[in-house]
């Protein structure tokens, strides 16, 4: 081997081959959704599974896509329906995580350990029983019964009781001494301390329900209140054997487009919140 | 001030009542062939609205047919059971048995339903029948056939299309080029068209799948079905013709469309995607045929589940009868590539002109007079299943045998079947 080559195999090198390879693979279902929105006859012409651009970029598929979604109304249902759970989220798990890490009460690991067990079911199964509740509360087919069975989240309630728990009693302590009621000490002590925890979990619930298809096609039947997620296939998906592949991936882009830039913009508060919640 | 404004309320009240005297029905409907065609179908629902005001159409998309049933289905457990619903025409049977769709002559008074299901063709009759009682109208049907790239039949010298199964071995050897350059033919194998095709390639060796008239019996582990799993495993790994493992769908069209598949077989339902995306010169021809020619239909039908008033039924047999009229239904299927199931809609001038411009769309219906119903059994899903899971295993594994698919098969199907068949058949006084 020559010296000069020598040189340049350091482990750091290595290392960041090794990197870049991992990813290259990691963003390739990316790349190629972005090469096949531009690409001419998308249906599937010669080379569509290339990764490489071997052709003219067309905006067409972008041309079919708008034509063919509601998209100002399925972005603002979605963001409705982002918006309407993420908030009532954050009030009942900070309360819930409160009581499960400060409050003592008879039957409180039991009861916590039975909220837990909530992680464990299968969404699925729980189709037939909650659409029966909201037909009940007269919540079907709106965008609040697509919500309300999220509104109380074991996942979330976990993460605040441990993020509460990892704050020194000293502080509330401190704020009780100056007179402070429990929901004050919330208020402006714990709240204020557990962000990271609450982005992380935001960040969680947010990308969950944006993304979420089965739960809303299950509950809404009015085209008004149709999600992005749920419009989408409806015009591009293809039951016996066709797909528009182009299309599919120009309307991709456009659900994930939010939440690519959401990303891009606010990336560095973002992993710091998860590198200290410690939500992976 | 009060009573002005009681009096406001009750005209409020009063335009908003006769302003909600059209009766709002709820029609389900899963994607079509292409998903854009959805739309489509949101055009005819607002069309029908307009023609008449006593009965108000909400039309919802709902998915894949797998998401339609469990949609449907749990809307109906959940006290909202939709009126209509546009259901894989195999699972009928199923929703029937299990006391979920009503018969069809509850929604539609006095219209004789057996002279209007003549007005249909005699293939697509059998699935929508359960106890004697119609319980769905077909409205877009399908079967499994075969299309070809005919500029490679072409270049390797083949001169017509394959008819029996000699001649499609034969034919799929000749077009295949070496290491996956090009497969000879190619047949999807994801859940669903799988069954079909096990189905239709069953149907042309001399077999029936399933006992067509109770359904508490499937003859897996029967010589033609046996033969059938064996001719579809050899394609992969005798012949080498076709790639192994589990081909889906998409991954059929897609390879197609780009020259690195010779033969498919897919849907007639696929035709207007075909058309629109074969960028060469291709053809569709039957299905070849090792002892008949026959294939099972496919498609949706329209069902109506039970617990609606007798209001909403009436809205719904309006709304069926205006859907499956011969007009709406042969612009459906030119619209979409399914051939239209009531035959009188191939009297019309429009579909006249159609199918004399498109030969492709007529071979779809002339391979009807070879078709047959398609599985419906107690517990369709779970019995088919048990056969697509074999056949998978049989391309993904080339030392597995067909004999123990079959066997395995049929096992795993009685047990499934068991407890209708100890209910029914077996249940002696």
């Amino acid at each position: 081997m020559r010296p000069e080559l020598k040189k340049w195999l350091t482990p750091g090198a290595l290392l960041a081959a090794t990197m870049c390879a991992v990813v290259f693979l990691w963003s390739t279902p990316f790349l190629w959704m972005l090469i096949a929105s531009f690409r001419p006859d998308a249906g599937g012409g010669l080379g569509m599974a290339s990764l490489f651009p071997d052709f003219t970029p067309t905006l067409q598929s972008y041309r079919y896509a708008i034509e063919d979604g509601y998209w100002p109304l399925w972005f603002l249902n979605s963001t409705i329906l982002v918006t309407g759970t993420l908030i009532v989220q954050l009030v009942t798990i900070s309360l819930a995580g409160y009581a499960f890490a400060r409050i003592r009460f008879p039957g409180k690991e039991a009861i916590f350990y039975i909220f837990l067990l909530q992680l464990m079911l299968a969404p699925p199964v729980l189709i037939v029983p909650n659409l029966t509740t909201l037909v009940h509360l007269g919540l079907y087919d709106s965008l609040i019964g697509v919500m309300a069975p999220y509104w109380g989240s074991a996942f979330g309630t976990f993460l605040m009781r441990q993020t509460f728990r990892s704050i020194p009693k000293d502080f509330e302590e401190a704020a009780i001494i100056d007179g402070a009621s429990w929901w004050q000490v919330l208020r402006h002590v714990l709240i204020p301390l557990s962000l990271p925890g609450l982005t992380a979990f935001s960040i969680v619930s947010v990308v969950y329900h944006w993304n979420e298809f089965l739960w809303p096609l299950m509950v809404i039947n009015d085209p008004d209140k149709m999600v992005l997620t749920v419009g989408l296939v409806s015009f591009a998906q293809g039951a016996e054997g066709a797909s528009d592949w182009g299309l599919i991936a120009a309307g991709t882009l456009f659900i994930m487009a939010p939440l690519f830039i959401a990303f891009t913009a606010f990336q560095r508060q973002f992993v710091n919140s998860f590198m200290s919640s410690g939500v992976k | 001030m009060f009573f002005r404004s009681a009096v406001g309320a009750l005209c409020a009240g009063l335009i908003a009542s006769s302003a909600g005297a059209a009766e709002r029905i709820e029609f389900m409907f899963p994607a079509p062939v292409q998903g854009k065609l959805s739309r489509e179908m949101q055009k005819l629902v607002k069309e029908f609205n307009s023609s008449q005001d006593g009965v108000e159409v909400v039309g919802v998309f709902t998915g894949s047919y797998d998401d339609t049933k469990v949609k449907s289905q749990a809307a109906a457990e959940a006290g909202k059971p939709p009126a209509v619903v546009l259901m894989s025409a195999n699972f009928a049977t199923e929703l029937a048995m299990n006391d979920l769709i009503v018969p069809i002559k509850e929604l539609a008074g006095d219209t004789d339903l057996d002279g209007l299901m003549q007005e249909f063709w005699p293939a697509v009759r059998p699935n929508a029948y359960f106890n004697g009682d119609v319980y769905s109208i077909p409205f877009q049907n399908s079967t499994p056939i075969l299309y070809y790239n005919k500029e490679h039949f072409a270049e390797a010298g083949i001169t017509k299309a394959p008819e029996t199964w000699a001649e499609w071995v034969d034919a799929a050897k000749k077009l295949t080029k070496p290491e996956g350059e090009r497969w000879g033919i190619m047949m999807p194998s994801n859940y669903d068209y799988n069954g079909w095709l096990v189905q239709a390639l069953t149907m042309a060796n001399g077999g029936q799948f399933y006992n067509t008239v109770y359904p508490g019996e499937i003859f897996y582990d029967h010589a033609s079905t046996q033969g059938a799993l064996k001719f579809w495993r050899d394609f992969a790994h005798q012949h080498k013709a076709m790639p192994t493992g589990v081909t889906n769908s998409k991954q059929v069209s897609t390879s197609f469309f780009s020259g690195k598949a010779s033969m498919i077989v897919l849907s007639t339902g696929a035709l207007t995607f075909v058309r629109e995306n074969a960028k060469f010169d291709y053809d569709v021809a039957f299905m070849p045929r090792n002892i008949r020619n026959s294939v099972p239909i496919g498609g949706a039908s329209l069902v109506s589940f039970k617990g609606t008033t007798d209001a909403q039924k009436k809205g719904a047999w309006e709304f069926i009868s205006w859907l499956t009229s011969p007009e709406k239904i042969g612009h459906w299927s030119r619209f979409t590539g399914y051939f239209a199931p009531r035959q009188t809609a191939y009297d019309l001038p429009e579909m006249k002109k159609f199918t004399a411009e498109h030969p492709d769309a007529l071979r779809a219906v002339e391979q009807l007079a070879y078709a047959g119903p398609w599985i419906a059994t107690y517990n369709t899903v779970a019995v088919r299943k048990a056969v697509e899971d074999e056949m998978q295993a049989l391309l993904s594994d080339p030392e597995l045998t067909f004999r123990e698919a079959a066997a395995r098969a049929q096992k795993n199907a009685d047990a499934i079947l068991a407890p209708y068949a100890e209910q029914t058949a077996l249940t002696l006084k």
